[in-house]
């Protein structure tokens, strides 16, 4: 009950709106509206009227087309770039050294002293093809079980359709595990890359078996690697640098990486200011078929970002000194909406396995870890060059005979390729450190007797020397004198700017703001319900018409022209007590005869009384009365005290 | 009347006193928002039912909101910079390229200044490390020893320290000595200390207090021995004039063999000299100096600068420096050449070909950037005669402070005026002063590198280098020079320059437009709707509520007067007098009432004489209701 009442009450509120038809409520909306125009069509006379009529119409127009153009051009999301280039205090940047060579090859030899034999006779049968033969007797006979995993074979392309295929062995044991169909020829136009690429296949299998702390144990300690380290005035040591095992480099050393330790900052451009080392790599160590290029491999990289030294590492030569500028190119990338890129690399789909490291999301751990996952999940083993996934193992040719064709079959797949990078997103903030590299000559023949001297005593605390120029490297790194250019992205449209435009636009041309918009929509609300009134008011009115062309049927289909007049049907006074009519209009039905209420209903459309001057009790009592007349007509219909038409057709 | 009341009078009478608007606040209210030009506040009054009213309140006060919000954001965002990037094909001027020897000084011309220091050196080298060039020659150096000792290197030895027990041995005797002091790099940020057991080193002393002392060690004797050479070797320095050094260096014909420029020959006429305190004489092609500047209008390496040089690695000094070849930085003419800072490397026997891409930028300075026009605005004297940069400014400050606190200036820098180069004689406490200044310098520790700023304006040449073997080996004539040869080409890869400009992103007249579009779109408000607000929040409603209280006020001191004995009817007489009487306004504030019911009687001599007693003084009152108090005067 009280539910009704409220509605009841509600709808009396929202009745007392502007007017009861849509003119008057026109009418009223242009005279107490905010904008400017409407006022104005409805005060002037009416030549002007047509004036305004049409300004404010073309006025109008004009808002929305200009805001069209403004709300397109936000949602573009276009950004505007910035760049600055100064000088500024600046995180020294991570400094990674390796050598070229991973292993002693005194540490590795009994591992490799098979494949080093395979490979000298190899080189022998393909320098000289005639004379194989012969000078096989001599050396011991070799085991072909490496051989025949992955053969080097000859292909004579003479005939472009049918290539011969000799191996070099002459075994025909090509593809044995698994048939011939799933072979893949890797093809070289010279000897020497076949030979080296070969050899890098195979000794890394090899390589692969030996746990990683052996490893870690063949390759170059820092303390023999890092003979003097120097970082502005202060004194360094090969205890600043964090080891990592690198598969291709063997252990690399990392200078302020910034993992345990803050990071050390720079404020002055210049060699004096950065960072002095001295490398030994001692060359004659190395592996001879495995690394053809002699020197350190450095990469310059952000803290705690992982260093993929084969990809974006530099080299630097022996016996030079080798300076290195840094200017430190960022670029900051705006996130979604205006450019795809990832802050932290959460949300993209793809398992960082570098995290293991402790290192930061970057687009290249992205490709490699996905490139690793999908060699899991094809081949069953990981590759050696990218970290392990949890639970598998790196490939080697007795656990996995097939891994090299299931590797090089998924690296040249281009589908593999996309999807890993379609997955991968950019970094949003990238830092890249461009390098002015310049070399001298280091030591120089006057001082280079008491370098290597001190050098070598240091070392090995021996007074011979056992350095050389061959084996010794210095490096300089320092920022330049401008050490920044950075390029930063930023909104080119704003929700403000927006917002002023629109608001700009609107004031400029009409005067109006949001509140005119909310006027506009309460006019609407209030049109609306109007609307519904009449609709209702028009179903009854129609409902009645029927009604009462079915109590006069005949009539009406005998006398159709014919208005039915008043007074042609009487019926008695209502039994029931009439109803209190406290108000001034007339809302009785039991006072009137039924063609009266008909009329009244049919004015129904009429123009109703402006608004607020009709009391509302009445409205509602109008409603109700609508609808008891329609019962009282129904009634009448059924009594028999009701007279019959003149012309007796009931 | 007194003559100060009557002017008030006046006043009143010429000037009407108006208060605000409406009576009450409610009413001040209610003929705001009928007045304003906001939109919103008009429509409060307007609307009809309660619902309305309450809804049309508050979207007004969150319209006020969002205005306030989005105002601070266009005020946060005013000062941001747009950068445009231009690209000009044209004639370029050549840059100033620098180029000298790493070795400062022919070595055979200086052996007079440096044989003690040498053999010092040498001495070192033996007894640490047990390295002899030649057995003879140490021999004699050690006879010689005795004879020769200079006071100055007893001062500052080598040390060698056996681990961290404070046990170090001497160079000189070979003895053990303790060590005092504070040992420098122990605690810093980047050492770690204790490990190795052959640690080297060199002990400052301050002079004047033996026990203040400063110990240097190095993790490895090449950097140790460097470091203590040249620390001497700028003592040594010091004290040779700057005309005898010169002559001590390199001339144009040592260095420079053949050059070419934009295809024609050139010569040591387009050089001009420059000593440089490390690095001896340095030529500069294309200085500037006669007024001309060079430029090309063809790119690549044949119209550029092609110069071979000669390094005479024979007459190198073996400690000072151990590198051999060339430095060479290109600069613009106006600038001074760090080349000891930012120079870069060429090598012998290879031909080094330096392409260079030229940009120019152009910062804008405050309030956008903390960047210098000038340079003079920074609280640091430009010790060098060229064009303000960062490098100069830092260099300037460190000699400045060098000088203030050391007494002297230090050698790799420009002398100020009025100061000269430390030297041990003269200032025996300089190194251990000096090393002290470093530090705080490296450390930040000096304010140096807050006080200088970036320059707002400067020119890059962005280089990219490529070596090739040179010359190459089918040429047999050249072969014994081979490493001593070094050619060098400087040249512009392509002509275009790089202009990169910052320029305001927003200018006043945007600010203002986008306040005007916020203030429009939430409420259609102006500048004249603000200063509405201002009107009648602040001042009206001010006026109002102190006009209440200063009633209040009032009638409570009123009341309490009455309630004390003796006359408390004539307070309550005249307050009520004063209410409407205009005379008494003077001890009151301008009420709404009394302003709209002016005028002054001016003419009414009743007021004039003081009331004499209670009777007479209701008599005289104007008022209608106070007839039946008269009235039973009149029955009295």
């Amino acid at each position: 009950m009280n539910l009704k009442k409220y509605f009841v009450r509600a709808l009396h509120r929202l009745q007392k709106g502007p007017g009861y038809t849509y003119k008057e409520l026109l009418v009223w909306y242009c005279d107490n509206t905010n904008t400017h125009g409407p006022k104005r069509i409805i005060k002037e006379g009416p030549k002007k009227k047509l004036i305004w009529f049409f300004l404010t119409l073309l006025f109008a127009s004009l808002v929305f087309w200009q805001w069209g153009i403004l709300i397109n051009t936000y949602l573009s999301y276009n950004v505007t770039s910035s760049l600055s280039i100064g000088f500024k205090t600046m995180k020294f940047p991570a400094v990674t050294v390796c050598n070229a060579n991973p292993f002693k090859y005194s540490e590795v030899k009994h591992l490799l002293k098979e494949l080093d034999r395979l490979i000298e006779a190899a080189l022998e049968r393909i320098l000289q093809p005639a004379l194989g033969n012969s000078s096989e007797n001599a050396s011991p006979p070799l085991d072909l079980r490496l051989w025949h995993q992955i053969p080097l074979v000859l292909i004579d392309e003479h005939d472009k359709d049918n290539p011969v295929i000799l191996d070099i062995f002459e075994s025909n044991q090509a593809c044995s595990h698994q048939g011939s169909d799933n072979c893949t020829y890797r093809n070289f136009t010279s000897a020497a890359q076949a030979v080296t690429e070969w050899y890098i296949l195979q000794s890394t299998s090899i390589l692969s078996k030996v746990p990683l702390q052996e490893r870690i144990r063949m390759g170059y300690q820092a303390e023999d690697m890092i003979l003097a380290c120097l970082y502005g005035a202060e004194p360094c040591n090969y205890k600043n640098f964090t080891q990592i095992y690198h598969p291709d480099h063997g252990n690399c050393y990392i200078f302020n990486w910034g993992m345990d330790e803050e990071a050390l900052n720079s404020s002055n451009p210049g060699a004096e200011f950065g960072l002095k080392l001295i490398l030994d790599i001692s060359q004659q160590d190395y592996i001879p078929y495995l690394s053809s290029a002699a020197g350190a491999r450095l990469m310059l990289h952000q803290q705690k970002s992982f260093p993929f030294l084969k990809d974006q590492g530099i080299y630097a030569m022996a016996g030079t000194e080798t300076s290195i500028g840094v200017l430190v190119d960022e670029l900051e990338r705006m996130g979604y909406p205006y450019s795809d890129c990832t802050n932290n690399g959460s949300d993209v789909p793809v398992k960082n396995l570098y995290s293991q490291y402790n290192t930061s999301y970057s687009i290249q751990a992205c490709l490699r870890s996905c490139f690793q996952n999908h060699m899991t999940e094809i081949c069953g083993c990981g590759h050696y060059m990218f970290p392990l996934p949890e639970g598998v193992n790196y490939c080697n040719n007795e656990d996995n005979p097939g891994w090299a064709y299931c590797y090089s079959s998924l690296r040249s797949s281009i589908t593999h390729r996309q999807i890993c990078i379609d997955s991968c997103k950019e970094t949003c903030n990238d830092t890249q450190y461009k390098m002015t590299i310049s070399m001298a000559d280091w030591p120089s023949e006057a001082s280079e007797d008491w370098i290597f001297h001190i050098l070598s005593y240091e070392r090995d605390m021996s007074t011979n020397v056992t350095l050389d120029r061959n084996g010794i490297i210095k490096l300089n790194i320092y920022f330049q004198e401008y050490n920044y250019r950075t390029i930063s992205e930023s909104a080119a449209t704003t929700i403000v700017w927006l917002l002023s435009s629109l608001g700009g636009q609107f004031g400029f041309w009409m005067g109006g703001s949001v509140l005119c918009l909310i006027e506009f929509g309460e006019i609407i609300i209030d049109s609306l319900w109007i609307t519904v009134i009449n609709v209702i008011s028009w179903c009854k009115g129609l409902k009645q018409k029927r009604a009462w062309w079915r109590l006069t049927p005949t009539w009406a289909s005998s006398t159709r022209t014919q208005v039915p007049s008043p007074g042609t049907r009487r019926c008695p006074p209502s039994p029931a007590p009439p109803r209190p009519t406290t108000t001034r209009c007339v809302c009785s039905p039991w006072t009137s005869s039924v063609p009266t209420a008909m009329q009244k209903l049919s004015k129904q459309h009429a123009p109703a009384p402006p608004h607020g001057k009709l009391p509302s009790p009445c409205s509602v009592c109008h409603l109700l009365s609508n609808l008891l007349l329609f019962i009282e007509i129904r009634k009448e219909l059924k009594s028999p005290g009701c007279a019959p038409l003149p012309d007796g057709s009931l | 009347m007194a003559p100060g009341k009557k002017i008030t009078a006046r006043i009143k009478r010429t000037l009407p006193v108006k208060g605000p608007q409406a009576p009450t606040l409610s009413e001040l209210m209610r003929w705001y928002c009928l007045n304003t030009n906001t939109h919103g506040c008009r429509r409060i009054v307007v609307s009809r039912g309660r619902l309305r009213r309450f809804i049309w309140i508050l979207l007004t006060l969150s319209a006020v909101g969002l205005i306030l919000w989005q105002c601070a954001e266009l005020l946060m965002n005013y000062y941001s910079a747009s950068v445009s990037v231009t690209v000009q094909f044209q004639k370029l001027p050549f840059p100033a390229v620098t180029i000298c020897n790493i070795n400062p000084y022919k070595y055979s011309s200086m052996k007079d200044y440096l044989s003690e220091l040498d053999k010092e050196t040498k001495k070192a080298l033996e007894t640490f490390y047990g390295f002899s060039e030649g057995k003879s020659k140490v021999r004699r150096s050690v006879d010689e020893w005795n004879s020769t000792g200079s006071d100055f290197f007893k001062q500052i030895p080598l040390l060698k320290f056996e681990d961290f027990s404070k046990t170090a041995t001497d160079l000189r005797s070979g003895q053990k000595r303790k060590i005092e002091g504070s040992v420098f790099h122990k605690d810093s940020s980047i050492v770690n200390s204790g490990d190795s057991n052959d640690i080297i080193g060199f002990q400052l002393c301050d002079a004047n207090n033996s026990s203040e002392c400063a110990l240097y060690t190095f993790s490895s004797g090449v950097n140790a021995i460097q470091e203590w050479y040249k620390l001497h070797y700028m003592n040594i320095m010091a004290q040779i004039p700057l005309e005898t050094k010169e002559k001590l260096s390199y001339s144009a014909d040592d260095l420079l063999l053949t050059c070419f420029f934009d295809g024609l020959s050139c010569d040591k006429r387009h050089f001009t000299r420059f000593h440089h305190p490390l690095h001896g004489n340095c030529y500069t092609f294309n200085s500037g100096e006669n007024g001309t500047i060079l430029s090309t209008s063809t790119g690549g390496s044949e119209y550029g600068l092609q110069v071979v040089l000669y390094i005479d690695e024979a007459d190198y000094n073996p400690f000072l420096v151990t590198s051999t070849g060339a430095k060479i930085i290109v600069h613009d003419q106006n600038e001074y050449p760090f080349i000891e800072d930012i120079g870069t490397e060429i090598e012998t026997a290879a031909a080094t070909s330096i392409g260079m891409h030229f940009t120019r930028s152009r910062k804008l300075s405050k309030p956008y950037s903390d960047c210098t026009e000038t340079g003079a605005d920074i609280p640091v004297e430009n010790l060098y005669n060229k064009s303000y940069s960062l490098q100069i400014c830092l260099h300037s400050c460190f000699q400045k402070a060098m000088v203030d606190s050391c007494g002297c200036a230090q050698y790799a820098q420009p002398l100020p005026a009025g100061a000269e180069y430390c030297n041990y004689k003269k200032n025996p406490n300089w190194m251990y002063c000096y090393y002290r200044l470093h530090e705080k310098f490296v450390k930040e520790q000096l304010g140096c590198q807050q006080i200088c700023k970036d320059a707002c304006s400067f020119k890059e040449w962005a280089l990219t280098t490529s070596i090739a073997q040179w010359p190459s080996t089918v040429l047999p004539s050249v072969s014994p020079l081979r490493t001593d040869l070094a050619n060098l080409m400087v040249f512009y890869k392509d002509l275009n320059e790089r202009f990169i400009s910052e320029n305001p992103a927003n200018t006043l007249v945007i600010l203002l437009s986008n306040f005007g579009g916020q203030l429009g779109l939430w409420m259609s408000c102006s500048v004249v709707c603000v200063i509405e607000i201002v009107e009648v929040f602040f001042i009206d409603s001010l006026s109002i509520v102190m006009r209440r209280q200063w009633q209040k006020a009032k009638k409570w001191w009123n009341d309490r007067k009455r309630e004390r004995p003796g006359k408390p009817p004539q307070a309550d007489n005249l307050e009520r007098q004063c209410h409407d009487n205009p005379v008494c306004i003077d001890e009151d504030l301008p009420t709404f009432n009394t302003a709209l019911r002016l005028p002054l009687p001016q003419d009414n001599p009743l007021p004039r004489t003081p009331p004499p007693n209670y009777s007479t003084l209701r008599l005289e009152t104007a008022f209608t209701e106070q007839l039946p108090d008269t009235l039973e005067v009149g029955q009295h």
